[in-house]
């Protein structure tokens, strides 16, 4: 195959043949000084300078919120009615290598024995389309989760800078279809890619150790972990924008007579998490929160689903209000 | 589109009140099919829903040998609790299920078995003792170590009183100190201790306990030192969950997922997991 680029100034055309299919585009774009995955209607919306999106783009495969059912009550019964997942034809364009990494897990984690639908559904609709990134800040640790700006893990389509223009790599059966149904807006020829922004490897971290440590139960009971996360508050914000967090809560909503069964994004760090109805709490302490959320990333995702918990985007490190650098710990790990 | 959240629907078709806040409900499946062909192995557990308030995680507390109806027994403590509080004779509620991994009963043929509850732990621990009890003739010894805060607090107070009258259980019943009554004959003390006391001979025993967790952590102690083997020690942990399926993230001990790898853990598996329940 021909090699593919797509011109920059051609984007406006790419989003109106997806648009006009009837299919939904979703990019980083500037909203209240930040940029944020949205969907967009047009070229001019999609930011041009980033690093990366303040959320991931994880809200359109795995909603904030979103209704699984819907009940009515009758006099002598209830009406119960599943809800079918709207899953639209979708575009994620412009997400950075590492947080598509992060897709393998929620797979696995959504199929294990049990198929989420809701999730499976809406990831199959949604064609990926990655760009490496030209610029990073001091907050991304790709490299330390063997990750790269060139990694392709999840993509469906991989592209890079190349001044006025993209270059195209088709990485997976759903990109090369992305591309066929857009054929007219890419061209082929050959650009000059950027250079990419390659994150230095933190020397300290040694994944190898912080896994053989994590499953040593030794550590457990360690005080290095309230001291390492003694300043965390427990708001949960690292696990909101966290592209492979997914914890999530179900609850109903609605009057006595009618309502709906509600799906919500929730967050391992909140003490009600695990609280039980006796008043008995497994993770009473915010470090033993903070342990299960670091265990989950390093321990459960690599040991259960073979897949990261941790993609190294730094979107937890850059959110965090007390500054809280999950690769400080990592290091702490890697002793 | 086969949707995991969704749950069926239930009927109430009886209530029985247990102990203050404590009442079990007997549902039948309202889908005639369902009513007919829903399997469940002891030890199972499903997500009850009370519509407009939410789910609630509890055991299967009947047994699979009385098929038809399933039952539950919950403490009225939140939102969803006390709303299924407040349903009536009649009333429908929703149920998903059976989840979970079971106490594997057909193994313990020719074995005494030891039931140690604490509470109302005695729920999951009941549908083991009905499906022994249904083929009594498979099993050896029988011995039931059952307390409570109060004697108000005993849970299946006329099953207590059947299974204390028939002469092929012994049955040890104690309450916490200070939560007896004038006319109470059963013992007064925490449970690891009675059931020390009580002594069950450990050779060819199986021993299935459930509680609050730091009962569970005692009792365990309790039966090693007693003799049991920890391969032959299960318990059942109940740790709150939303989905049941796997998904949601919370009722994991460590890396082991509850809700999928559980509920039902020999002392041995306990042993290996992180101290985290």
């Amino acid at each position: 195959m021909a090699d593919k680029i797509l011109k920059k100034e051609k984007l406006g055309a790419l989003i109106e043949s997806v648009t006009g299919k009837g299919g939904r585009f979703v990019a980083p774009t500037t909203d209240a000084h930040q940029v944020v995955f949205k969907k967009i209607k047009s070229a001019d919306e999609v930011a041009g300078d980033y690093i990366l999106a303040r959320n991931s783009f994880k809200e359109f495969l795995f909603p904030q919120t979103e209704v699984v059912a819907e009940f009515t009550m009758g006099k002598d019964s209830v009406d119960m009615r599943g809800v079918e997942v709207h899953a639209p034809q979708t575009v994620v364009f412009g997400a950075r290598p590492c947080e598509a990494a992060s897709l393998a897990g929620m797979r696995a984690l959504f199929t294990w024995d049990f198929v989420d639908e809701f999730y499976t559904k809406r990831e199959e609709n949604t064609v990926v389309v990655t760009v490496g990134c030209t610029k990073g800040d001091d907050a991304c640790f790709c490299t330390t989760v063997n990750l790269s700006p060139e990694s392709t893990e999840g993509a469906d389509v991989y592209l890079r800078e190349a001044g006025d223009s993209y270059t195209v790599k088709v990485i997976s059966e759903k990109g090369k279809k992305f591309l066929e149904a857009h054929a007219a807006v890419f061209g082929e020829g050959k650009a000059k890619e950027d250079a990419l922004f390659m994150p230095e490897k933190i020397k300290e971290v040694d994944l190898a150790k912080v896994s053989a440590r994590l499953k040593d139960k030794g550590h457990y009971d360690d005080p290095v972990w309230a001291k390492l996360t003694r300043k965390c508050i427990g708001c949960g914000a690292c696990t909101f924008v966290c592209p492979t967090c997914r914890c999530f809560d179900m609850v109903d909503e609605g009057t006595a007579f009618e309502g709906e069964r509600r799906k919500n994004w929730d967050s391992c760090q909140y003490d009600t998490f695990t609280l039980h109805a006796s008043g008995h709490n497994p993770r009473e302490h915010q470090h033993q929160r903070w342990r299960n959320r670091f265990m989950c990333k390093f321990h459960f995702y690599p040991e259960k689903f073979s897949s990261k918990g941790c993609v190294g985007c730094g979107r937890c490190i850059r959110v965090c209000p007390v500054r809280l650098d999950i690769t400080e710990v990592m290091v702490e790990f890697s002793k | 589109m086969n949707n995991i959240y969704l749950p069926n629907l239930v009927t109430i078709e009886d209530i029985y009140e247990e102990a203050p806040d404590v009442r079990s409900f007997r549902l039948v499946f309202k889908d005639p099919k369902l009513r007919d062909t829903f399997e469940f192995k002891t030890g199972q557990f499903g997500l009850y829903s009370a519509f407009g308030l939410g789910e609630s995680t509890f055991c299967i507390a009947s047994s699979p040998t009385r098929k038809g109806y399933i039952q539950c027994t919950f403490r009225k403590t939140g939102r969803v609790t006390g709303g299924l509080a407040q349903l009536s004779i009649g009333d429908t509620m929703g149920f998903r299920g059976p989840y979970g991994n079971h106490f594997p009963v057909d193994d313990w043929k020719g074995k005494n078995i030891v039931f140690i509850a604490g509470g109302i732990g005695l729920p999951p621990v009941r549908s083991v003792i009905w499906n022994v009890l249904d083929r009594r003739e498979d099993f050896g010894n029988i011995t039931i170590v059952y307390g409570a805060k109060t004697v108000a607090d005993l849970v299946y107070k006329e099953e207590l009183r059947h299974w204390e009258e028939r002469g092929d259980v012994t049955l040890v019943q104690t309450v916490d100190p200070g939560g007896q009554t004038p006319d109470w004959k059963g013992s007064v003390g925490f449970v690891p201790t009675v059931l020390k006391e009580a002594a069950p001979k450990a050779e060819n025993s199986v021993a299935v306990t459930c509680g609050p967790p730091i009962m569970i952590k005692f009792v365990l102690n309790t039966l090693l030192e007693l003799g049991f083997d920890e391969g032959s020690v299960y318990t059942t942990l109940e740790n709150r969950m939303k989905c049941g399926v796997g998904k949601c993230g919370r009722c994991n001990v460590g890396d082991v997922y509850v809700c999928k790898e559980g509920p039902v853990y020999t002392a041995a598996e306990i042993k290996k997991m992180y101290n985290d329940f």
